[in-house]
């Protein structure tokens, strides 16, 4: 949700960083979102289109790296990933005691500027 | 020419939930954010949670809503420092939203602050205040099948109340699938099943609540 807001606050850190460099224009953002984020990539990537004219990003490609939720099981002590948005228990032994490591991330990773 | 940047997208919330949060541990006050869909009875567990721990605990809150002050009006009546939050728009409270009314509270003299999100399923449960804990109300009128239709709200918080199960002679709601469902995304959350309107249920409620305040 807030595909908009999201694309905004991730223009103004890139547009932000690019100028403290002292570069110009920025040719690419790479972000990573993770999969239980509650963010859609095709929303991002379109609210990320329209937002981006007219800044020093107008020509910039999105590009989103979608991180798989992951964790690691208190029970049979072992690290899993599963391919859906939400763990209910250890895929692996169908425990309860587990801790999600990777999946709700909402970062920017790097950009590309000249 | 590649810089890494590797922040937080929802950075400038998440520092000043953190700032809010110290503020709240300097002052010693335990802070609730309370959740759900429009009409679940928020307001009205606030208000039957004020009338039993007045005595007991001093009360601040703080209502969220788009437009209006009926809330904040109703919660004024039981003589509570409250503040209305009008987000003009914005679907949820955000952590600059309570930081700027924080100065209209004493602080210092409140053992318990609770915050009346916004009226939705969806989003609160995305932004984080500083607050110690989460709560949602889903009431009978709105079906057993929101629970998988809303993961994310169930998974954030700490306690589900199950509200107007006075209606439940009236509705197909399932009540036993509704915790059921709940319990499946969120095994740890704690269930409460109360009327506002015929005050079932809510000692049970209060009583856990000011376990946790003092």
């Amino acid at each position: 949700m807030h595909e908009v807001s999201i694309a905004q606050g991730l223009l103004d850190i890139a547009i932000d960083n690019c100028k403290k460099q002292g570069y110009e224009g920025i040719e690419s953002i790479r972000v990573k979102i993770g999969k239980a984020s509650g963010v859609v990539p095709d929303s991002l990537l379109f609210a990320f289109e329209g937002m981006k004219l007219g800044t020093i990003a107008e020509k910039a490609v999105l590009i989103i790296d979608e991180i798989p939720v992951s964790g690691f099981c208190k029970s049979c002590k072992k690290k899993f990933t599963v391919e859906e948005k939400y763990v209910i228990v250890c895929p692996l032994c169908g425990n309860l005691s587990f801790q999600v490591e990777t999946g709700r991330e909402l970062n920017i990773d790097e950009i590309e500027v000249f | 020419m590649k810089v890494k940047v590797v922040t937080n997208i929802l950075e400038a919330n998440e520092r000043i939930a953190a700032e809010n949060r110290k503020i709240f541990d300097e002052v010693n006050i335990f802070v609730m954010n309370i959740m759900s869909g429009p009409g679940a009875g928020k307001t009205s567990l606030i208000e039957r949670t004020i009338k039993e721990l007045k005595g007991k605990i001093k009360i601040g809150v703080i209502e969220g809503d788009i437009a209006g002050t009926d809330d904040a009006e109703r919660i004024e009546k039981h003589g509570i420092p409250v503040v209305q939050i009008n987000t003009g728009g914005g679907c949820h409270l955000d952590a600059n939203m309570i930081r700027e009314v924080l100065e209209d509270f004493p602080l210092k003299e409140l053992d318990l602050l609770i915050i009346e999100n916004v009226g939705n399923l969806v989003c609160p449960a995305e932004f984080n205040l500083g607050e110690d804990m989460k709560v949602m109300l889903l009431s009978i009128a709105e079906g057993h099948d929101k629970p998988l239709k809303y993961p994310l709200m169930f998974q954030e918080s700490s306690a589900l109340i199950l509200n107007k199960i006075d209606l439940l002679p009236y509705t197909d709601a399932d009540i036993n699938k509704m915790k059921k469902d709940s319990l499946s995304l969120n095994p740890k959350l704690k269930i409460f099943d109360v009327s506002c309107k015929t005050g079932d249920g809510i000692s049970e409620w209060t009583n856990w609540l000011q376990s946790l305040v003092k």
